[in-house]
């Protein structure tokens, strides 16, 4: 019988999901780093993230190229994993078909079984028993404006999720390109939250929906305060959805996909812009920070690359932050590079190279 | 007998090939699905189609040129699961 995969209390581990499968990159001081994998090697893994709620269990959307897109799960870091005996799959006969699993989303902490994920074509899946069995959303696919959303380039992915810490009845979800929504009965009913966010692509720059929300994060300590990454510019809302304000103030482009915060210090945010090539603007690729909730942005370039030839690009779920205060902060890149900082951003290294295109990176401290 | 690709025999219990009764190809992965519960999701989308690249092959015909998954299966037969060729993926093969 193989051992049990096991790693010290305080490691900090990354889940690295790339386009030929999932990697596991580990850390106790957060200069050193072990890498493990690829597990499920070959597969599109679009994200993955250990839920610590159920003894580090560890969740992989896994988009195969040819048999089907699975949420898998693993209790022993991937050595060994199972698959779901209900899988995400629209009703047969319904007219629509899984393309890919975006994301999955761990619950609340009193909910420890419950998982969510985000599909395409765009629809919010729930696990009650953690990650076993998995059932559609139907409030959300009855929307009366269903039939009527478009996709962005990506697909019409729902791409994030976000869930009130304390109202069971409260959540968030990010679709591109239609825009944030949010239940206040459970999941029964779904309205749009975008009032205030462009969508420079269609005719009527602030329709009700239609925007192409790339990456939605919830503030840690205010529920009614969320931040939006968008394809026209960087966003906050201090009242739940209702209305968001622009803040991409000095950046030099509105258009990025990923977005982080600092979890101690949450008017600390991080995003990642690029220009229309879809890489760094100019040849410093750049990570960029606000202490001040958007106001005004730092570049952050030490340790990062500079040249002509340095064109690089980090996808929607491509950064995160981890819990230590000063906070680690990890861009990965669509060219397989994954860089660190343990110093909230202000310097800088690479930990990985010549991986798959990095489509995620989540951290978690065990 | 339906014979397996690489990818799927995990799934079948590391066979390579599983003998089913049917009258069609349909009713042969329905009789797969049922012996292997979850088999069919890996082969046909929810709208019932066959995935767009995998391909089932009676023999050496390829079900798409024949009648799809209605198409008749002679006793005896063998049907060919196989993905298409899309490059590059050995890794998965």
């Amino acid at each position: 019988m193989p051992v049990r995969r096991t790693y010290p209390k305080g490691t900090v581990v990354l889940a690295v999901g790339t386009k030929r499968g999932l990697f596991l990159l580990t850390s106790r001081d957060r200069r050193a780093w072990r890498a493990d994998g690829p597990h499920l090697a070959g597969r599109r893994v679009f994200h993955a993230v250990l839920d610590a709620r159920n003894g580090a269990r560890l969740f992989a959307a896994d988009n195969g190229d040819f048999y089907g897109s699975f949420v898998r799960y693993s209790d022993d870091f991937g050595r060994t994993w199972k698959d779901p005996v209900r899988p995400i799959a629209f009703p047969e006969g319904g007219g629509l078909a899984l393309k890919n699993i975006w994301i999955v989303e761990p619950g609340r902490a009193d909910e420890p079984k419950i998982v969510y994920a985000g599909t395409d074509p765009a629809a919010l899946f729930t696990s009650r028993d953690a990650g076993r069995t998995w059932e559609l959303n139907e409030g959300l696919q009855r929307h009366h404006t269903r039939s009527r959303w478009q996709p962005g380039a990506g697909g019409l992915c729902l791409n994030s999720i976000v869930v009130h810490p304390t109202n069971p009845r409260r959540m968030w979800v990010a679709i591109s390109a239609v825009g944030v929504m949010r239940t206040d009965d459970g999941g029964q009913t779904w309205t749009f939250c975008n009032k205030g966010t462009r969508a420079d692509f269609l005719p009527e720059k602030y329709p009700e929906f239609g925007q192409c929300v790339h990456r939605l994060i919830p503030h840690p300590g205010n529920p009614d305060v969320l931040y939006q990454q968008n394809h026209c510019g960087v966003y906050v809302t201090t009242n739940a959805g209702n209305s968001w304000t622009e803040i991409g103030g000095n950046l030099p482009s509105d258009f990025g996909f990923p977005m982080a915060l600092d979890p101690h210090h949450p008017a600390t945010i991080y995003t990642v812009v690029e220009d229309e090539t879809r890489s760094n603007v100019g040849d410093q690729f750049t990570v960029y920070r606000s202490t001040d909730a958007g106001r005004r942005w730092q570049r952050l370039t030490r340790g990062l690359p500079k040249g002509r030839t340095v064109r690089l690009g980090v996808l929607r779920a491509g950064m995160c932050t981890d819990t230590h205060d000063p906070c680690g902060v990890y861009v990965g890149t669509n060219t397989g590079q994954l860089f660190a900082s343990r110093n909230r951003g202000d310097s800088w290294k690479m930990i990985a190279d010549y991986l798959p295109p990095i489509y995620s990176v989540a951290a978690t401290v065990l | 007998m339906i014979r397996l690709p690489g990818p799927l025999r995990e799934r079948a219990g590391q066979r390579a090939a599983v003998q089913v009764e049917a009258a069609t190809v349909r009713e042969a992965l329905d009789a797969l699905d049922r012996r292997f519960p979850g088999m069919r999701f890996c082969l046909c989308e929810e709208t019932g189609r066959l995935r767009p690249y995998v391909n089932v092959f009676l023999e050496t015909e390829n079900i798409r040129d024949l009648q799809g998954l209605e198409t008749p299966v002679p006793d005896g037969a063998t049907l060919h699961v196989l993905h298409s060729v899309a490059g590059g993926v050995g890794a998965v093969a």
